[in-house]
């Protein structure tokens, strides 16, 4: 027997080097989840979300480390930048973020950690699924998006090293 | 060039174009001396990642007969996709172009750079940019542009052309990028581990990315109906290139093209298993583009995204015109064929490789886009195959370079390759080397007719210095001693040789295939084969020799060895007629028979039979291992380990083609099961591979290729002796020059049980 989709999902997730947490479905729990991992964070970003109901992140926006300008440089200075994922991947441990909507292409990108957010019922079994019709309201086939496994990473300079041009962190938090 | 290096030795860039052979051995030796070892630490890492990688994809050999199908697919209806990517490209807001050589493409990208105005460049790695020289190009116009790719960013600072295709800089040490680093910037950082040179990186290029006016990357996969591309990375460098510019050129080679997003499926696990050893890469970017999110700026109002489809023929469309050659327009660039080949890892892809591309697969793709001379370095395929099963498209890489061997001898007596490899004419460009070596069977006869004399000449200095003159036989090799009398002398002066109808045992019905290797060289390991199995019941006869091909082929002699495989098939046939299995006891003809011949008899009765042969034939030990299984024949009983004189302590080295065809496993297992104590060796190949170690020019590379192995052997004693066993003739030679001790074949091992056994057994 398999174990369940988060359980895998989640194993090879923490294999690729990103954490992984599992919060009850609520906008107060979301906030204090996020306000725990960016606790030291002295600038972060929310990208708007499209896919989770309402607005997610209304509750957390408030924060006082939240910035809200955005050009390259203020983006590439960021500690922390939210958006939401929508789909997970339980064989790989990855998830599906959309490039093309707003800025969670950008901010998912330049900050230093990524925290990205998604619903439970989006993990799927394997990459190769995302291209069915069927799957998640076809997103996979109409959208502009990126697989994200683990933070950025290189072997490039010798021994591995987690860290290069994008995130050196990545936190992912699952909406039970 | 690092203080430390002695300037005798050449830089990689003087030894990238190896259409001269000099090129080649220069690029050996310097290999050996600069870059081994950081290759083969890096390259071994990425092969066990790999096997531990797709041994945990379920349907492994599923998703690998898909991507085949899906490449083989999308490259015969190749015109009709390139339209309909055009047409999607079109569709989507970007711009297509069709580039029929290296420099249109080149052209064509520094003309899109120029009338954007572009100053500032950020690129991620593509060998399809390294190959169409596109650097060039832009520095020309003043242009500048940035790697971004780490190991490229280490490239572009030392001058040098990648040493692999999916770690262009695998032959650096983290020590000697400090170096470089260092000696380049002039800094006083102290850069001393990975981390420190990642950010001192980091740095530098984060300013280029936030500033560049373009982005450059390849593409691993695109689909023609929706114009999407997929972009395999884990620095975040391709994201940033093709997300943050206002301008995005990709330029990818045609055959990446598929037909529909839905075929990306089977690729996306098996690029990043088969090529890093992970199950998804950290960044995998499926984007039709050009992307509808405005491009952030440092300030400003963004100008409109632009965005390039720049795909490449340069060869390629000729290359799929081409019977034997078209299967390397599957590979997907995954590198798995060089980190498993033993000769790749030790040198790299500056020795084993050309301007661009590398390893088995490289001779090909430097062949097709440069042209045929420059695929000389794929000399050092041996053919030991062991990247075969690697392989997620199921490309034959050492037929392609056993082509290429053939081709090259005709280019270089100066005629015309035939583009039919079996036509006779096709072998007329052989060296004499290469003929001495191909016809080790003639040798062998004679040199068994007369082996007092053959023998002698053997250790007979002035001899060996004539050898290595004509025939470019080193002479620091011991040379294998020829046997008299041969293995079908000896079996019928001791009537092992006959037919035995025995009421208990097996009722299988065998024959040993008398091949030239076991029949004129090391006749004991037939013997005892055949003891093993009368003792065993099984009814074995021996067949007359016949060359079988292997020995030709491996110097591209392919008309010639498809003769020899018809040859063989005729003598096989009556006794599979009869009903015998086909034992043979050198694995590397045995893989003639399970693999090879499929290139050699296409057609005819031989063709028609090879199926059966292939079912039929079986290597020695394993036959054993089955005889027992079937019989319910304990083989601690017949075979016990504790009566063998030198002991239960063994070391076994399986041969490469053994491993490949799945039969390595089978031998240890009976080992095991007959009471040894089996340490195994944990390498591909031992590097002597047939011919090979034994050339002039490879006998360096091929005893450093063997250090792993030694070192292996060494590690096993630690805690005392142990027998040498290998089931193939060249790892046995190898071991023996490396070790100084003799070296057993398994069927030896337990042939020497069952006698201790049943002289114990006599009252
Ligand atoms: S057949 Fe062997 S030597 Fe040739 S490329 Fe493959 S692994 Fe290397
Ligand atoms: S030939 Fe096969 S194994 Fe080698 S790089 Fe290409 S796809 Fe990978």
């Amino acid at each position: 027997m398999l174990a369940p989709l988060f359980e895998r999902f989640s194993r090879a997730a923490i294999d690729a080097g990103a954490t992984v947490e599992q919060i009850p479905r609520s906008s107060t729990a979301l906030a204090s989840a996020i306000r725990r991992v960016t606790g030291e964070a002295r600038r972060i970003a929310f990208a708007n979300a499209i896919d989770l109901p309402s607005d997610p992140f209304e509750e957390c926006r408030r924060a006082p480390n939240v910035v809200t300008a955005r050009s390259r440089i203020e983006l590439s200075s960021l500690d922390a930048g939210i958006t939401e994922a929508f789909a997970g991947i339980a064989r790989t441990g990855s998830v599906c973020v959309s490039v093309d909507h707003g800025e969670a292409g950008t901010i998912s990108l330049l900050a230093r950690m990524h925290i990205a957010v998604l619903a439970s019922e989006t993990i799927i079994e394997r990459p190769a699924d995302l291209f069915r019709p069927d799957c998640l309201g076809a997103k996979g086939l109409h959208r502009n998006f990126v697989f994200i496994t683990g933070p950025s990473a290189t072997a490039d300079m010798g021994p591995l090293v987690r860290g290069v041009h994008g995130p050196h962190r990545l936190h992912l938090i699952v909406l039970a | 060039m690092p203080a430390n290096i002695s300037p005798s030795i050449p830089s990689p860039r003087s030894v990238a174009d190896k259409s001269d052979k000099s090129a080649l051995l220069a690029a050996i030796r310097m290999a050996l001396q600069v870059e081994s070892s950081a290759v083969r630490h890096n390259t071994q890492s990425f092969n066990r990642g790999r096997y531990a990688a797709t041994s945990a994809i379920p349907d492994y050999e599923t998703l690998k007969d898909k991507a085949r199908a899906i490449k083989e697919d999308s490259l015969a209806r190749l015109p009709e996709l390139l339209a309909a990517l055009e047409a999607s490209v079109s569709r989507n807001g970007g711009h297509f172009h069709l580039a029929p050589t290296a420099a249109d493409a080149s052209r064509y990208v520094a003309e899109v750079c120029r009338e954007a105005g572009v100053r500032l460049v950020v690129k991620g790695k593509s060998m399809t940019s390294e190959e169409i020289g596109l650097n060039r190009a832009l520095d020309a116009l003043g242009i500048q542009v940035v790697e971004t790719d780490l190991a490229e960013f280490i490239l572009q600072v030392a001058d040098e052309q990648p040493s692999h295709i999916i770690a262009p800089a695998i032959h650096y040490s983290r020590e000697r990028i400090t170096a470089l680093f260092k000696r380049s910037f002039r800094t006083d950082l102290p850069l001393a581990t990975g981390e420190e040179l990642t950010a001192f990186a980091r740095g530098r290029l984060r300013e280029k990315f936030l500033q560049a006016d373009a982005g450059i990357t390849g593409a691993n996969f695109i689909a023609a109906d929706s114009g999407t591309l997929v972009l395999v990375e884990s620095e975040a460098n391709i994201r940033m290139a093709s997300l943050l510019p206002p301008l995005h050129i990709a330029i990818a080679g045609v055959e990446k093209i598929v037909p529909s997003r839905k075929d990306f499926g089977p690729f996306l696990e098996l690029l990043a298993a088969s090529a890093t050893g992970q199950p998804m890469t950290s960044y995998t970017s499926v984007i039709s583009p050009p992307l509808k999110a405005a491009p952030v700026l440092a300030e400003g109002d963004a100008p409109p995204r632009q965005f390039h489809l720049v795909l490449v023929d340069n060869g390629r469309l000729n290359l799929g015109q081409d019977e034997c050659l078209r299967e390397a327009l599957y590979c997907i660039r995954c590198g798995a064929c060089l980190n498993s080949c033993s000769n790749f890892q030790t040198v790299g892809g500056h020795a084993f490789g050309g301007e661009t591309y590398s390893g088995g697969i490289g001779g090909t793709w430097e062949s097709a886009t440069r042209g045929l001379q420059n695929a000389r370095f794929s000399e050092l395929c041996t053919g030991c195959s062991r990247c075969v099963p690697q392989c997620p498209v199921r490309i034959d890489i050492p037929w392609l370079n056993t082509v290429l061997r053939q081709r090259l001898g005709q280019l270089d007596v100066g005629k015309r390759p035939a583009p039919n490899p079996l036509a006779p004419s096709a072998d007329s460009g052989a060296s004499l080397s290469r003929l001495f070596f191909a016809r080790y069977d003639l040798l062998a006869k004679w040199g068994s007719r007369f082996p007092k004399f053959s023998n002698w000449i053997g250790q007979f200095a002035p001899a060996r210095v004539l050898l290595e003159r004509l025939f470019d036989v080193d002479r620091r090799r011991h040379l294998p001693l020829f046997a008299s009398p041969t293995l079908v002398e000896a079996s019928r002066q001791l009537r092992l040789d006959q037919p035995q109808a025995r009421k208990d045992g097996s009722s299988r019905k065998s024959v040993l295939f008398a091949d030239v290797f076991t029949n004129y060289g090391s006749i004991s390991r037939g013997l005892a084969a055949l003891r093993v199995l009368r003792a065993l019941g099984v009814d074995v006869v021996v067949s007359n020799v016949v060359a079988d091909g292997r020995a030709t082929l491996s110097q591209g002699l392919i008309a010639a060895a498809a003769r020899q495989a018809e040859r063989t098939v005729a003598l096989l046939r009556p006794y599979l007629k009869d009903g015998r299995d086909i034992i043979v006891v050198e694995p590397s003809v045995l893989a003639m028979f399970h693999h090879d011949y499929r290139h050699l008899l296409k057609s005819g009765p031989a063709g028609e039979l090879l199926q059966t042969l292939r079912e039929r034939s079986f290597e020695a030990t394993e036959y054993v291992g089955m005889v027992l299984q079937e019989n319910q024949i304990n083989a601690a009983e017949v075979f016990p380990a504790l009566r063998h004189p030198l002991g239960t302590k063994l070391f076994y080295h399986s041969h490469c083609q053994q491993k490949t065809m799945g039969c390595a496993a089978p031998t240890e297992l009976l080992l095991r099961a007959a009471g040894f104590d089996v340490v195994t060796s944990q390498v591909e190949c031992c590097g002597m591979a047939g011919s090979f170690g034994y050339k002039k020019d490879f006998y360096e590379l091929s005893l450093a290729v063997a250090e792993d192995l030694f070192a292996q052997v060494r590690k096993a004693e630690s805690g005392g002796r142990r027998i040498l066993v290998a089931s193939g003739t060249s790892c046995q030679e190898q071991l023996q020059a490396g070790l100084g001790r003799p070296v057993l074949h398994p069927l030896e091992l337990l042939g020497e049980t069952l006698r201790q056994a049943v002289v114990a057994s006599v009252p």
